[in-house]
Formats: structure tokens, C-alpha cells, sequence
């Protein structure tokens, strides 16, 4: 990809050490601190620009390549963390790097099945009223099937939401549900907010993470909770081992069959390793200001879940 | 919500409570002819397309082309 750029970083990326630095700062003066691109050794102006086209063009496979890489299972991790979440109604959602909308439409059914049980039992208790009563507080009801429950869905792709927004409206989705093109570094939303906030396979591609949790916690109301759901560290060998099998070996190959695209699910793979294990994680938003945080191994540590409160 | 027709382009009600200025964090005016979010202050503009608002700073545009000068605004 930016190979062209500097030869020898190929070679380097692996070596580190001083000729990567010598390298580094005679080619990026005015391009600001280094970082990583999966192995690659770049710019953060270059990781973002390169993340930004992965997703960008991964957009309209990219609920297809989830299904057939996790073999479904990622429905299941986001199903648990909105489980986790357990959202009443009239909690206020911002979903970051929310993309394709799988966290919000969760969230909206979840609290849409609340909501019903919630007027079941109230009828229940109603049972010496006539019926014109009943039918009035029916419609009255009905026209708040969310109880005021809002999610914002926030990306920094645009294509990546016009793919949300198109789901949302074949789906049926529109009370409730709004999208802010917008970047998880610099939110473009008041201090105080939400309620929750979450960001589901997307932390791992912020190029400033310590940003991106400070302005979490920003947003959120004092009381408000911050969730995680993200690709973590495996510790069982035997299964790292097969899990770095499979994912080097099957998931590109995968990408470039379903969408024609080896070099970004490399990328994928690449930063899925680069990011940090649970307990890192786990301090960098400790750092933020948040307080008891914990989190959620799923499937062996394949996933991790972190959450945190503003208090 | 509302009934939205297709292709709207509009901005939704509600979301002008929870968006600010993602540079100074100070509200902004919907201006319903350019649709579009201006921070006066900074004399910058987000536009809107499609319905979702834009909120990069750096596709914001300046809406002031002489710092002192008029107040008029350009489109």
C-alpha cells in the first residue's frame, strides 16, 4: 500500500528499534507522530486516511463478511451487549463508530419488547375499567411504542452510514433513530448527554483512543455507562494458536472471495492483533476518569466487553 | 417520527438538542436555506446531506470570507 513510501519500513516494521526511528523522522517531519497500520509503521494523518478507505470499501459487504467470518456468531456478541446494557425506556443511546446500525436496531428492539411488557402489566391491573378507558390509554400508549428511548448513531464513514440509513429504512426503523457523521475523537455533541454510550468493533480503528474515551466520557450524564465490545487477547495457547490459523489463513482469503478485498480484512486481521490485551485496555479507561470498570471475556477472549461508569 | 418523505434532506428535529460544534462545543443555528449548522463564532458552517449532518470539521466551510467587513453572509 504505502510501501513506495519508504522501502526499508517493510523490513523495519519488524526490526524496530533505532533505524526505524532514523527512518521514521526523516521521512515524516510534517506528518506528525508515528502509529500503526495493522504491522505497518505510518503517520496518524496516513492511518487515518488508510482506515477510512478500508471501510469505505468494505461498506456494502460488510454485514456479509461479519456473518460468513464470525460464522454469525458476532449477532450473538452484540445481542449480549445490549443485554449487558439492559436499556429502559427513555435511555439515551449514542452508538459510536455505529456504522450499519446493528447496536441501535438492538437496542431499539429491546426496549420496544420492555415497553410491551411494561403496558401488559399495566393492563393487567386495569381490569374493572370500561372499555372506552382501556382503548384511550391503548392510543396513548401506543404513540410512545419506545417511551421516548433515543439512539444517535455516530460514524466517521459516510459510507458506512448511507449503509445504515438504507438498512433502517428497509427494516422498518425511523422513531428514535437519528446519524451524525461525525468523529469519535472530537464528538460533536454537548457535555452531560447520554446515558449510554457504546462502540461496538470500532474503538480498535480510532487512531487516538485516549481521545476517543476522554470524549466518551465527556458526553455522558454523571451515572452514564460506557460499554465496549471488542476483539481481546486470547490467552489459552492452544486456541491463540488456532485462532492465528484462522485468521491469517481463512479470513483474508474471505475477504478477497466475498468482497474482493484481500488487503483490508489483512488490515483487520493485522489490527485486531495490534490492539490492546484486557487489562491495558481496562487502565486507558480508567484513565479517562471512569469508575468500576470491568470487563466480559466472550468465547475465550476472542471478544471482550469493557464497561465503565461516570460518576 | 414524522412522515419523511424519500431523499429528504432535511435535518431531523430532534437531533439539533444533542449537536454542537465539535471544535468549540458552543451550540449552532439551523440555517434552513443553506441547510446547514453554523457556528457564528467561528464563522463555519456543516452541511447536511441527505439528512445526516456532517460534523467533520474539516468539511466544514468558512462562512465568512473578509474577517472584518460586512455581516453579510455568501451561500
Amino acid at each position: 500500500m504505502a510501501a513506495a513510501l519508504c522501502p526499508c519500513r517493510a523490513v523495519l516494521a519488524r526490526r524496530g528499534g533505532a533505524l526505524r526511528a532514523l527512518c521514521g523522522s526523516v521521512r515524516g517531519l510534517a506528518a506528525g507522530p508515528e502509529t500503526h497500520f495493522g504491522f505497518q509503521t505510518v503517520t496518524e494523518a496516513e492511518r487515518r486516511e488508510k482506515i477510512y478507505q478500508v471501510f469505505e470499501s468494505v461498506a456494502k459487504k460488510y454485514d456479509v463478511m461479519n456473518d460468513s467470518m464470525t460464522l454469525g456468531i458476532h449477532r450473538v456478541w452484540k445481542d449480549i451487549l445490549v443485554h449487558k446494557m439492559n436499556p429502559s425506556p427513555g435511555t439515551l443511546l449514542l452508538d459510536v463508530a455505529g456504522g450499519t446500525g446493528d447496536i441501535a436496531f438492538r437496542f431499539i428492539n429491546y426496549v420496544r419488547s420492555v415497553r410491551e411488557r411494561q403496558l401488559q402489566r399495566k393492563l393487567k391491573h386495569h381490569q374493572n375499567l370500561s372499555w372506552q378507558e382501556i382503548s384511550e390509554s391503548y392510543q396513548e400508549d401506543k404513540s410512545k411504542s419506545l417511551g421516548d428511548s433515543q439512539v444517535v448513531v455516530c460514524d466517521i464513514n459516510k459510507e458506512m452510514l448511507k449503509v445504515g440509513k438504507q438498512k433502517a429504512q428497509h427494516l422498518g426503523y425511523s422513531e428514535g433513530l437519528s446519524w451524525v457523521l461525525g468523529n469519535a475523537e472530537e464528538l460533536p455533541f454537548d457535555d452531560d448527554m447520554f446515558d449510554v454510550y457504546t462502540i461496538a468493533f470500532g474503538i480498535r480503528n480510532v487512531t487516538r483512543i485516549d481521545l476517543a474515551l476522554q470524549e466518551a466520557y465527556r458526553v455522558l450524564k454523571p451515572g452514564g455507562r460506557f460499554l465496549c465490545l471488542e476483539f481481546s487477547h486470547v490467552s489459552n495457547p492452544l486456541l491463540s494458536r488456532l485462532y492465528d490459523l484462522y485468521s491469517f489463513q481463512v479470513i483474508p482469503v474471505l475477504g478477497e472471495v466475498i468482497a474482493g478485498d484481500w488487503k483490508s480484512y489483512q488490515y483487520l486481521v493485522e489490527s485486531i492483533r495490534r490492539f490492546p490485551p484486557q487489562e491495558e485496555l481496562k487502565a486507558m479507561i480508567e484513565d479517562a476518569g471512569f469508575f468500576k470498570v470491568d470487563y466480559q471475556n466472550l468465547n475465550s477472549g476472542i471478544v471482550a466487553i469493557h464497561s465503565g461508569f461516570k460518576l | 417520527g414524522q412522515g419523511q418523505g424519500s431523499g429528504s434532506a432535511r435535518l431531523e428535529p430532534s437531533l439539533l438538542r444533542f449537536l454542537v460544534c465539535p471544535l468549540s462545543k458552543r451550540p449552532l443555528r439551523y440555517e434552513e436555506a443553506t441547510n446547514e449548522l453554523i457556528n457564528e463564532e467561528l464563522g463555519i458552517a456543516y452541511p447536511i446531506i441527505d439528512g445526516i449532518p456532517n460534523m467533520i470539521p474539516e468539511a466544514a466551510r468558512t462562512t465568512r470570507k473578509k474577517p472584518p467587513a460586512e455581516g453579510s453572509k455568501q451561500p
